[in-house]
């Protein structure tokens, strides 16, 4: 029997700062109706929790110990989500069938590694998130979609995608940061506590509101406690410290790109020229997130050696970070 | 109005090798994972190519380093008048930073300097797209479907001084293949006369 969700495939939805945990949360949001961009950009917020980091693509902080992803990636909209893991070894579709056959989209967790249309195929090890929208047991296919480069819709043999979703995902000197982490057949349920109302100013300002409060108490000093570690641990010859900070610096460096993405459009659609720039300037804290992520990951091999430039790249997000939150309060006197 | 553009000489600052032939993939590795553009889908090297009117020296291709990965050196110019820096650039994901511009009156000033990934990405700074490579070039293979993108950007040079040198940012993430200067001449009219 086929299992395919009905409609067309899904949207592949996609921003180049962004990672397969953004992307494939914004298809399910857009096959929901709802604007991703709206949903996964709405907050904003700094949180470091040492010794949580896992090195996978879709590796993103959560305060309650990553029951929630959803909630983490969108606090102000009800998206929730739950990991799951096939509950029989003799039946490992069972759960996938259902929710198929229930016109739902499931994540799945994979190694690029056994993926033919992922460019690691073969040759280096990488988790990474893809959304499964069809199985065909019939003819041994199952349909997945990936919007990240090279970005993929349609059938890959099952055996090829259980070699994948099954992956022990064994430590791989290509991808330091990605490798060294078990697949374990994870999938993830995504879902709305209801449909996300219009964004309006007065909504958008209450996100805001809150979210700044959260950096007032604790995310401004929560970066600079972040901050004072990577340095400490890179000055120690710590090659760990840089081997986390790729992985975790990418959610916070995606939540800032949509956040601000999101600000400028509202700005320019509401005729704000305030709320536009506030925009630009949390827009700024994720390319200087660039400048401290690829410092880290070409100074893997010493980290000493490149404590200097990465404390300076941990000097200049601060200011970005501090000149952001300024802007964002600033509109409307928030 | 009339312009002077000056391509410049950046040939002893080349740190990194970043374009790679198919034959030799792995000879390039513009980002950590040993990722090239792809030789085939840009100039030879060392022609003088024109993006959007500018004319830029394109570095050396298959024979050594042919960009410069940026790590505060500084270069030196022709010194004079000029109103922009024209760069072709890419960066190891979209990224800006800032380069200073020093002057013979010992005047320094800081101007952005704003690049888009090289990876399959849009011009999100609203810079032109120099070339592409349509395909990836990784260490053990071409892969098709993603591009690698060169982008033509600009900084401005806003003090009326005499430029003598820029610094670069001290940012590994951002690459410069070739750096032209250009000068922009208002001519009196008889109206403005």
């Amino acid at each position: 029997m086929t299992y395919t969700t009905t409609g067309a495939e899904p949207e592949l939805w996609y921003r180049d700062l962004i990672s397969c945990l953004q992307a494939t949360f914004g298809t399910l949001l857009a096959r929901e109706g709802a604007d991703p961009l709206a949903v996964l950009g709405a907050g904003w917020r700094f949180l470091h929790i040492p010794g949580d980091v896992r090195s996978e693509e879709f590796y993103y902080p959560c305060p309650d110990g990553d029951a929630d992803l959803g909630a983490a990636l969108a606090p102000h909209h009800g998206l929730h989500s739950r990991w799951w893991q096939p509950a029989d070894e003799d039946d490992l579709w069972a759960e996938i069938r259902e929710r198929l056959a229930a016109d739902r989209l499931v994540i799945a967790a994979v190694d690029n590694f056994h993926l033919p249309f992922r460019p690691a195929y073969g040759d280096v090890h990488a988790a990474h998130l893809v959304v499964v929208y069809g199985l065909d047991e019939v003819r041994g296919l199952v349909y997945v979609s990936d919007a990240m480069p090279p970005a993929f819709s349609g059938a890959v043999p099952i055996e090829a995608f259980l070699r994948s979703w099954g992956s022990a995902n064994p430590t791989d000197v290509q991808d330091a940061f990605f490798s060294d982490s078990r697949i374990g057949r994870r999938c993830l349920d995504v879902w709305l506590d209801a449909p996300p109302a219009p964004l309006t100013p007065e909504l958008l300002a209450g996100c805001i509101r809150a979210d700044s409060e959260i950096f007032a108490d604790a995310g401004l000093a929560g970066f600079d406690a972040f901050a004072a570690d990577l340095v400490g641990r890179c000055r120690a010859g710590d090659a760990g410290a840089l081997r986390e900070l790729y992985p975790f610096g990418w959610g916070m460096q995606a939540q800032a790109s949509l956040h601000g993405e999101l600000l400028r459009r509202c700005g320019r659609e509401w005729g704000d020229p305030a709320l536009a720039g506030a925009g630009r300037a949390v827009e700024s804290v994720a390319h200087a997130w660039t400048g401290l992520r690829i410092t880290g990951a070409h100074g893997l091999g010493d980290a000493e050696a490149a404590s200097a430039d990465i404390a300076h790249h941990a000097t200049v997000l601060r200011g970005r970070y501090g000149e952001a939150v300024d802007a964002v309060t600033s509109w409307r006197g928030l | 109005m009339s312009f002077l553009l000056e391509p410049v000489d950046i040939s002893g600052h080349l740190n990194n090798t970043g374009i790679s032939a198919a034959t030799d993939t792995k000879s390039g590795a513009f980002n950590v994972w040993g990722n090239s553009f792809a030789a085939e889908y840009l100039p030879g090297g060392g022609d003088l190519v024109h993006v959007a009117g500018v004319p830029f020296r394109f570095p050396p291709v298959g024979d050594g380093p042919d960009n410069i990965r940026c790590a505060g050196q500084f270069l030196t110019v022709p010194e004079g008048r000029y109103d922009w820096v024209h760069v072709l650039a890419a960066a190891e994901r979209r990224c800006e930073d800032v380069v200073e511009t020093h002057y013979a009156d010992g005047s320094v000033d800081a101007e952005p300097l704003r690049v888009s990934d090289f990876w399959a990405a849009p011009a999100w700074f609203g810079e032109v797209k120099a070339f592409e490579s349509l395909v990836m070039h990784y260490p053990h293979h071409v892969q098709r479907g993603v591009s690698a993108v060169m982008w033509a950007q600009r900084v401005p040079v806003t003090r009326r001084a005499d430029l003598t040198g820029l610094r670069l940012p001290r940012n590994a993430a951002v690459h410069l293949f070739a750096v032209t200067l250009q000068r922009v001449t208002l001519q009196r009219t008889e109206a403005g006369a």
